[in-house]
Order: C-alpha cells, then structure tokens, then sequence
C-alpha cells in the first residue's frame, strides 16, 4: 500500500519522495553550511541525536541529544565554525512509506578550531555517516538521529584520548 | 544474534550475502567476516542481550534496525583485555532483504569509541591498555 501526499508540486507525490526530497534540501543546506535553512528544513519541536556524541569531564556528561532548534543547531554552527571546509556526499538514500528515510553520507573538512576535546592540529577526516530522519507528510524533518565512529574520526585527527 | 547462533544467522543469508562494519573497516562476505565477528562478540560477552529500538523497511527491501547491544565482558574482545565491564552500544544495521526473505547484505554502524569507554580503554593508540 502506498501512502500519498499533495504538498509538493501539482497532483500526489508518493510520501518516500517527498521524505526523500526534503532530506536531499537537507543535505544541500549542510553543504552550503546554510544552518538556518537546515533548521527551517525542520518541525519546531523535531528531534536530534547524534549518537556518538558524548563529551566526558569530571563533574559532567553532555550528549549529543535534544532538540533540532536547540542542541542540533549549536552543534551544527560549531562544527562548521571548526570545520569550514566541511562537506558532505550523499552514497545511498532509501525511504518508506511513513516517512523514513536512511541516508549514508560521506562528510569530511580540514580542522581550523579546536572541537570538543578534539585540538585543532590541522587534520583533515573523511567519515562515513549513516543519517535517518522522519519526515512528516508536510515534507518537514521530525527527527534525526546519526551514527558514525567517533574513534576513526579522532584518529584522522591526531587525537588518540577516548576521553 | 542475542543467542549467539551463529549457524542460524547464516542460514537466514543468501551464500554470497556481504558484510560491511563500518567502524572496523571489515568488508567482505558474510560467511567468512560476519560469521567471525558474531562469534567473536558471544564468545567475549556470553550474556549479550540485543534490543530493537527502531524498525523500518525502506522501498527496496532494506530493513533498518536501530538497535542496543549490551552485555558483560568475560574474555579478550578487539584486542581490549577483559575488566568484566559491562557495555550498553546503541547501533544502527541496515540489511538487505531478496524476495525470498533471505539476507544478502549487512552494513553495520556503531562508535567504536563508545565501545573503547565503556570497556575501560583510554587510548585509541593503546587499546590493549585498560583503565581500573
């Protein structure tokens, strides 16, 4: 059975299309390091969780969890701020019917600025990423969770703590 | 996969089914680098437990699974000696499915960092070297 939805473009657009397309605007948006138009891709309350996102100290755990408008868009903005040749490839796309959609992204940049308890020593990386994302049948991000390995991105980088 | 039956893992895959994990930069078939690493995690943490979070099936026939592994180390894992720890590691697995339901390719994301921390490592370059 196929889900249909009308917002975009006359007539019915499949929903995975539509799921598809706005992760696409997504991606777009982070290549043109546009993070407001990456947060306006985005429902107000939509969610966000970078999954290897964790940075120890000894009075505190911040993780990479929250909300798109809050957690999301700082993070984004300091990424890009220590990364300012970041950019990304979208390998592989697929989407269901109900808005979900699996996107593998090859991201990499050249470190500028410290990041995290990363120092800034000039490495550059190159990581896949595996993105998935709900899209609601309006064409707006609800959801975005991400995983990669934080151990092969630290070690492009000439960072060898765990912590 | 929580059972850590291995031979009935490999008899839900097509003969040429591949694997790709991710973090490990381990590519190839299924039989040979799936099979070793499945055995290799329910030889080290015989008490695996293995939580689906998130199921989707996408248009072609890929099933997406975010899933929470978790269990207590009771021998050498990756080169990380065992502490007994116990680890939680939430993962992403993306496997493609043919029309007659059988598993042909696995693609595997995790953090391996996550893992190194939970298992008590402190450096990457010295994985062997565990904390107290």
């Amino acid at each position: 059975m196929t889900t249909w939805a009308s917002r975009v473009g006359p007539g019915t657009v499949p929903r995975e299309e539509i799921a598809e397309a706005a992760v696409r605007a997504f991606f777009a948006a982070y290549q043109a390091h546009d993070v407001e138009r990456m947060v306006d891709l985005c429902t107000d309350n939509a969610g966000f969780r970078y999954v290897p996102f964790e940075v120890w100290s000894r009075q505190r755990v911040l993780y990479g969890e929250g909300k798109v408008r809050t957690v999301g868009k700082v993070i984004w903005t300091t990424l890009l701020d220590a990364f300012p040749d970041l950019a990304n490839v979208v390998t592989s796309l697929r989407g269901d019917e109900a808005g979900n959609v699996a996107a593998e992204v090859r991201i990499g940049g050249t470190q500028a600025k410290d990041f995290g308890n990363v120092a800034a020593s000039g490495g550059r990386y190159q990581l896949p990423h595996l993105f998935l994302f709900s899209v609601t049948g309006d064409g707006l991000i609800d959801d975005i969770v991400a995983y990669w390995d934080e151990a092969g991105w630290k070690q492009q980088l000439g960072c060898v703590e765990v912590d | 996969m929580q059972a850590g039956d291995v031979a009935g893992i490999l008899g839900m895959t097509t003969p040429e089914a591949t694997v790709f994990l991710v973090p490990l930069n381990r590519q190839g078939p299924w039989a040979a680098d799936g099979a070793s690493y499945l055995r290799e995690l329910s030889r080290a943490f015989p008490d695996l437990l293995v939580r689906v979070r998130r199921l989707f099936v996408t248009g072609d026939n890929t099933a997406v699974a975010e899933i929470t592994v978790d269990g207590t180390q009771a021998d050498a894992f990756l080169a990380v000696a065992n502490q007994e720890k116990h680890f939680d590691l939430d993962q992403a697995w993306m496997l493609t499915v043919t029309p007659d339901d059988r598993i042909s390719a696995v693609i595997a994301y995790w953090d391996q960092n996550q893992l190194y921390r939970r298992l008590g490592v402190r450096r990457l370059d010295k994985i062997t070297i565990t904390a107290g």
